[in-house]
């Protein structure tokens, strides 16, 4: 039998606007069809009513709820897959394709799999294949070949997509009834409201229902509008998570492709109405058989006439109300079957090939075979109550309404409409209207708390009120047959292609508890989430078992509600990055940037190794803002400094600079640097550049937790100072050309000394004795804002000297050449102090340092040690990570390369490595294992320094 | 996401802050024997339950505070800053969005 | 063995016939004694109890659990498989779970989809380049296939990844691991449950553990006169279907390490953090690898189904609950779209949550403790699941043979106190 839905006359009830066609193409024909269609409603307008195939048996499917939940309507929608034709608006110029056949919809060939079904049992995989192993791979792609779904475009542009922060009093899920009804109330009792609605209209069932229930609809929409209520449509709450914090996805936005809009509610009511479940029989998966909520929506918000012969079977008003509006739409009704009395339907059959397949006859429960292309079932509800599980509830089931109905929720959470209970339109109005003036209630209470709780908040006006208790009449509960599965078996789950005899087969393997039978058969784990298959699951459980629903229980469902790009999970890709005020300067010159951290840097600008050369001979300047910063002020600054250093602070005179480590409380470096004197009881730390938030947060904590007694007061600098290193022979000469006021000579500003003072005319500069690169140098911190000004003048007044920056890389060679460790790269997380060499510095006598005691434990036994390497080949420079073994026939690990370089001012390779303290001795024999798989040989060194061990440069 | 309620701030999302762990005392680090420094170190008892614990308000005042969390259900009581007997505003700070305090 | 043998023409004939399968494990009622009594019914839980079965024909053993089998973290990892750990010793290890998994749809007759994939970690800076080289290093020496292939090959390998220069997190190369991949977790629990329980072994679900009974201790932090604590011994449990007595109660829970341990009176070195995870709608396949960037905190794999699953690091608040966060799937989105911004209308269909017991060197505590009898194999942070069978196979030995084999010999919990921890924490900021 071919069938071809028709477009009905134009209806006062209908969506569409057929004043604006639309033209679209579906599978590469051109189809026509009106702006307000979903690409389900236009393309059965057209004439086709299959969508696409099973993912297993690749049997052809068609309309099943005509909802966002239909498993059976995935199309892909030009780069965009497993779109909901049911809920998608079509829109000009659409190219969609069906998915998951091939190769095409109407000669699928994987649809032979349909023939051996019965040998293709749920989680048939498990149990073959095994034999033999190597085989798997190619089994495995076979299988990989039946994945469902669309295509991804890898190509597809990240689109715009945007974020919002809300703080509504009120969040109402889902505008039915009881849901506008809900927000109105609260909006009256003067709460903020945000209403949220799935669909593209509000109204909920009232929009297939009678011109009253649309009347209703459309007054309570302009009740909601005129009291301030935000109203979303086509906008979903994904999730309810801790204390009220919301989801909620808008999938209209009118700039960006969808919004997320993340809102901590104080109150959140559900109301998210009710999901019609379909009916298990044989055949239940025959394109033609729908649910009524299917085929009234089809023809009254669409137009569409989803049959011609049709048979009903009802339990409940549904699908009374479905027979009346397919006789209005000119469908011959062919039998009623009324489940109340207790009949049913056995099973379904179709014919017809390829996309003419469809139901063609329908046999009763008293054996009666009708012939039909279309079958109605109203069997009963499934309330979507994933927000309320989010929240802790459990739901319970109610045999005799054969449904689930919500636990218990938290305090900020209601529930409201045909979720729990039934009524009249005015009753479930009237119940939505309690639970809105009830949430306000609530709301007002939780803002005078948040007020009265932020310490330096306005006071609040008043006591706080009541909290006002649920004193709601409860809606009733219709009776209502259990209906779930006919005499026959079929398709519990269509998505996954699982039936209900897959169930009982999986029961009887021991797969009987609902968690293992999910996880067995996979029923429930489609892309509907269960929203349709998950009760029907438990009751098939439920009789394989010989036991109730509510002794099976059901499971849990978890978030998104439903699903979410990733791009509106994703937003705008926000990831800023950190540079000094001198970048516009690196990057005029093309240096190569290097990320390090949050910070670009400038890696080199020329050949780094010539850098190192003119630096070592001439004078180089270079941007080390990154370096952590904090500004230490108050008497008790050397206590803090003996506690977080190993060694000792107390005498640090105005003028000077010491150098620390710091430890973790087990002795693990965590830090190291230098902190000059500025003044009496002021102090500049300075830290690795990573390290620097982390310090700050530890300082704090010892400061507030450990030592509240010590005044101490710590700023972080990082950003406020630009910091230019200025190292070379010619360092001292070039500074004397820009900085006033301070004596620059040896004698007067030493080594290791703090001056503050003037450069190239800006004040408050902090100049440093220091070096990280072994040569005389000075580390000069400016005021930010007059970084680039300062770096300019350097390089001006030292041309004649030889000034030429150098970047990070020449940075590292020279401070590889003077053997300082770094930290993080030369230690790691088991690196405690006494591995770094400076014993000296480890200062036991202390009362108190942290991680002090691990340090004395350690150092009373083996560590692994921090010691410089030579290859003995000098042009040989192993790759850093290279590991050092016991010999050169061994296999054994002792150390490791931390660091490595080729030197051009001692022209060869050097390395720092850890090495077992067996190994460590100067002058021993290494054998280092190159990524090559060569193995060379190196020498361990006396000092950590390959250059200028005694330091006469950089204290000359 | 948590609302934690910052003794200073008031409640505020857990994101806005930095989470300190299980609150321990440290032992005399002079006197400590290895195995009592070690349980200071990494013995937890992280419990099911009421757990007292440290937060770091990192995006606002930036005060170390303790509290104590039901580690199951996410219920929060109790803020207090480090030195002082009680906290700034405990009693309201605790469970703001619920029916009974 | 005991049970149907599964095989394809079992297959054929049961179809042709119209038979349904055996039971795949007894319904099992509690005994009032054992030999073993096993807490946790994962992977680790049934693996040992399999291996004290098989390797030791040790079978008057139960394993108990307070749900069903793999309701923990084994039926909810993203069930990745590798073995390019840092040190010697996790390599050494995981070397050997490798293996198991290698073999164990034959040896177990039941196949777990074993997909031998391919594993990525993405290096985005210098020094996470350096980590990867040190791991490569380390694992070439013990024979692991395992190295540092530069952008372009990582670009071959999985063509979806974003390998220009001008990102924020440019793709500087990866640490290449060819035997790694995944592995369908749920059939590796009833693999092992199903072998156990061909053995004798009972398989007792829904029995919840209420206290560990002990004598001769010095006392737990409560109760000093119940026996608990340092130098007693354990005489069995008590649970919601009754008490049970045994000589050995063996700790394989993950979540719940530390409550079940304190009814032993041994404290550990756990806290418990949720490791969140989602999965996307199912699309035609394009990710042949594992991928994972540590930088970014997020791994991801395709399954043979077309879904996307995706993991990170685990949260930084200590909770039991398990409810999941937005947070996390947006930072999770952002991150996957920086690496592959190609799939930014692909939609994530479900998140959830497991518990991870976090150890301060990312290793495991397993074996014997100061309380004779009490055995733990806990502290499996995110990398319980890779463990599974050689965990159970090194924790049967231990029990069977009362001493502490050497593959195990370096996560003992007695390493804490004496200082000696295991240095893997340098390379685990997302352990997948």
């Amino acid at each position: 039998m071919s069938f071809v839905s028709i477009r009905l006359p134009s209806a006062g009830s209908e969506v569409i606007d057929r004043a604006r066609p639309v033209t679209f193409s579906w599978n590469g024909k051109k189809l026509k069809a009106f702006t307000g269609d979903t690409i389900a409603s236009a393309i059965l307008a057209n004439g086709d009513h299959i969508f696409g195939r099973s993912m297993k048996y690749h049997r052809p499917r068609g309309v099943l709820t005509a909802d966002f939940w239909d498993p059976n309507l995935f199309v892909q929608v030009d780069d965009e897959p497993n779109v909901r034709a049911a809920h998608r608006l079509v829109e000009n110029g659409m190219k969609v394709t069906s998915q998951n056949v091939w190769p095409s919809l109407k000669y699928d060939v994987k649809a032979a799999n349909g023939l051996v079904g019965r040998f293709l049992t749920a989680g048939f995989y498990y149990k073959t294949f095994m034999k033999p192993a190597k085989l798997w791979p190619a089994y495995e792609r076979i299988l990989a070949r039946f994945a469902p779904g669309g295509e991804v475009d890898l190509d597809t542009p990240h689109g715009y997509y945007d974020k919002r922060y809300a703080h509504p009093d009120v969040v109402v899920a889902g505008a039915g009834p009881a849901g506008l009804a809900a927000a109105i109330a609260a909006a009256r009792a003067g709460a903020s409201v945000m209403l949220v609605e799935h669909e593209h209209q509000v109204g909920g069932h009232l929009l297939w229902g009678s011109d009253d229930d649309r009347a209703a609809a459309a007054g309570m929409l302009t009740d909601a509008r005129n009291l301030g209520v935000e109203i979303l449509t086509n906008s979903t709450v994904t999730g309810r998570y801790e204390d009220n914090w919301l989801g909620i996805l808008q999938r209209n936005h009118h700039i960006a492709e969808e919004r997320l809009i993340k809102a901590r509610a104080k109150m959140l009511i559900v109301a998210g109405g009710l999901i019609e479940r379909p009916y298990v029989f044989a055949g239940n998966d025959i394109p033609g058989v729908m649910t009524s909520g299917a085929v009234r929506r089809l023809i009254t918000m669409y137009g569409i006439k989803p049959g011609t012969r049709a048979v009903v079977l009802t339990a409940n008003e549904s699908g009374d109300a479905a027979v009346a509006d397919l006789e209005r739409a000119g469908v011959e009704i062919a039998e009623v079957v009324d489940g109340r009395t207790g009949a049913f339907v056995r099973s379904a059959e179709g014919s017809g090939r390829g996309t003419n397949h469809r139901l063609s006859a329908v046999t009763l429960s008293d054996g009666t075979k009708i012939d039909a292309d279309l079958l109605v079932t109203a069997v009963g509800w499934t309330a979507p109550t994933s927000l309320l599980n989010m929240s802790g509830d459990r739901p319970v089931y109610d045999p005799a309404a054969a449904r689930f109905f919500p636990g218990k929720t938290p305090d900020n959470v209601l529930a409201t409409g045909g979720m729990v209970g039934d009524g009249t339109h005015d009753q479930l109005v009237a119940h939505g209207a309690a639970t809105g003036t009830l949430a306000a209630g609530r709301a007002a209470v939780v803002q005078h708390r948040l007020q009265a709780a932020t310490a330096r908040a306005a006071a609040v006006d008043g006591p706080e009120p009541d909290y006002p208790e649920d004193l709601r009449t409860p809606l009733g509960r219709d009776p209502h047959p259990a209906l779930f599965r006919s005499t026959t078996h079929g398709m519990v789950d269509y998505s996954e292609d699982v039936s209900s005899k897959d169930l009982f087969g999986a029961a009887a393997e021991g797969f009987d508890s609902v968690e293992l039978i999910k996880r067995f058969t996979t029923a429930t784990m489609g892309p509907s989430q269960g929203k349709l298959e998950t009760v029907n699951t438990v009751a098939v459980l439920a009789e394989a078992r010989g036991e109730t629903i509510a002794e099976v229980g059901t499971t849990v469902w978890r978030p998104p509600y439903a699903p979410i790009t990733l791009g509106a999970l994703g937003g705008r890709v926000f990831e800023p990055v950190r540079v000094s005020s001198i970048q516009s300067y690196h990057e005029s010159k093309g240096a190569t940037p290097i990320l390090a951290g949050q910070w670009i840097r400038p890696e080199h600008y020329d050949d780094p190794q010539a850098e190192v050369t003119n630096t070592r001979t001439n004078v180089g300047i270079t941007d080390v803002t990154p370096l952590g910063k904090l500004d230490l002020k108050g008497p008790d600054v050397p206590k803090l400094l003996s506690l977080l250093y190993t060694n000792k602070w107390m005498q640090l005179p105005i003028g000077g600079v010491r150098y620390g480590i710091m430890c973790a409380e087990d002795g693990v470096v965590l830090d190291d640097g230098v902190t000059a004197r500025l003044g009496d009881e002021h102090y500049l730390m300075t830290t690795t550049s990573s390290g620097a938030g982390g310090v700050w947060n530890w300082i704090e904590n010892w400061l507030q937790t450990e030592h509240p007694d010590w005044q101490v007061h710590v700023t972080p600098v990082t950003t406020g100072f630009t910091s230019i290193n200025v190292a070379g022979p010619n360092s001292r000469k070039l500074m004397g050309r820009v900085v006033a006021g301070v004596d620059l000579s040896n004698e007067a500003f030493p080594y290791m000394n703090v001056r503050t003072g003037t450069v190239a005319g800006v004040d408050d500069c902090v100049m440093w004795r220091i070096g990280f690169t072994g040569e005389l140098s000075y580390e000069i911190q400016v005021p930010a804002g007059y970084g680039l000004h300062v770096w300019e003048a350097l390089l001006a007044d030292g041309k004649d000297l030889g000034i030429a920056p150098f970047g990070l890389e020449a940075q590292r060679v020279m401070r590889l050449e003077k053997g300082h460790f770094i930290v993080g790269q030369d230690t790691d997380g088991l690196s405690k102090a006494p591995t770094t060499g400076m014993t000296g510095l480890l200062k036991l006598d202390k009362d108190d340092w942290t991680g002090m005691p691990e340090v004395k434990w350690a150092l009373e036994g083996d560590y692994p040690h921090i010691v410089a390497i030579q290859p003995t080949d000098p042009n040989c420079v192993p790759e850093e990570a290279c590991q050092i073994l016991r010999g050169p026939e061994s296999n054994e690990i002792v150390g490791r390369i931390t660091s490595s370089r080729y030197s051009p001012t001692l022209n060869r390779s050097i390395c720092l490595g850890q090495l077992s303290p067996e190994f460590a001795e100067a002058g021993t024999e290494l054998t280092v294992l190159l990524v090559n798989g060569e193995r060379v040989t190196a020498k361990v060194m006396k000092h950590h320094a390959h250059f200028d061990p005694e330091g006469e440069r950089l204290r000359g | 996401m948590l609302l934690v309620p910052c003794p200073n701030c008031g409640p505020r999302s857990s994101q806005d802050l930095t989470y300190g762990g299980e609150s321990h005392s440290r032992p005399d680090p002079k006197t400590a024997t290895p195995e009592e420094w070690r349980t200071y170190l990494y013995l937890r008892d992280n419990p099911s339950g009421w757990l007292v614990e440290t937060w770091y308000c990192s995006s606002g005042c930036r005060r170390w505070f303790k509290l104590e969390r039901h580690t199951l259900t996410g219920e929060l009581r109790d803020p207090i800053l480090p030195g002082s007997k009680t906290g700034v505003a405990s009693d309201e700070a605790t469970n703001i969005q619920g029916g009974t305090k | 063995m005991a049970n149907a043998k599964y095989s394809a023409a079992g297959l054929f004939i049961r179809g042709a016939r119209k038979k349904t399968w055996p039971r795949v494990w007894r319904e099992a009622e509690p005994k009032k004694a054992y030999d073993v009594v096993i807490v946790g019914g994962g992977v680790h839980g049934l693996a040992t109890a399999y291996y004290l079965a098989s390797n030791h024909g040790i079978t008057n053993v139960a394993v108990v659990d307070k749900a069903y089998l793999g309701s923990g973290g084994s039926g909810r990892n993203t069930a990745i498989v590798r073995s390019n750990y840092l040190t010697p010793e996790g390599v050494a290890f995981y070397d050997r779970s490798l293996d198991l998994y290698n073999t164990m749809s034959t040896d177990l007759n039941l196949n777990v989809m074993f997909s031998e994939r391919g594993h990525m970690t993405l290096a985005h800076t210098d020094s996470a380049l350096r980590t990867m080289n040190w791991r490569a290093e380390v694992n070439k020496l013990q024979g692991i296939d395992s190295s540092v292939i530069g952008p372009q090959e990582v670009k071959r390998e999985a063509p979806s990844l974003d390998v220009s220069a001008n990102t924020r997190y440019p793709i500087l190369g990866a640490l290449y691991h060819p035997p790694g991949g995944t592995i369908r977790h749920d059939a590796v629990v009833w693999a092992y449950a199903r072998a156990a329980d061909s053995y004798g072994v009972d398989l007792i679900q829904k029995c919840e553990v209420l206290d560990i009974t002990c004598e001769g201790g010095e006392g737990s932090e409560s109760d000093s006169a119940d026996g608990k604590g340092a130098g007693g011994k354990v005489t069995g449990v008590k649970t919601n279907l009754g008490d049970i007595s045994a000589p050995i109660v063996v700790n394989c829970t993950a979540g719940w390490a530390s409550t079940i341990s304190d009814m032993a009176g041994v404290k550990l070195p756990i806290t418990t953090h949720p490791l969140q995870a989602a999965v996307t709608e199912p699309v035609k396949t394009f990710l042949p690898t594992v991928v994972v960037s540590g930088s970014l905190h997020v791994y991801v794999s395709q399954t043979d189904r077309g879904e996307l699953v995706f993991g990170a690091s685990v949260d930084p608040v200590a909770t039991y609950d398990m409810r999941g966060t937005l947070a996390f799937t947006e930072e999770l989105a952002g991150h996957v779209l920086e690496l592959m911004p190609g799939i930014s209308k692909m939609r994530l269909l479900r998140q959830w949550a497991g518990l991870c017991d976090m150890t301060p060197d990312y290793s495991p505590v397993m074996g014997h403790t100061q309380v004779g009898g009490y055995l733990v194999d806990v502290g499996w942070g995110t990398y319980g699941f890779k463990a599974g069978p050689v965990s159970g196979e090194q924790m049967a030995e231990a029990i069977a043979t009362e001493s502490m084999p050497e593959l195990i010999a370096p996560f003992t919990l007695s390493r804490f106190t004496e200082g000696t921890l295991v240095g893997e924490k340098g390379a685990a900021a997302v352990g997948h």
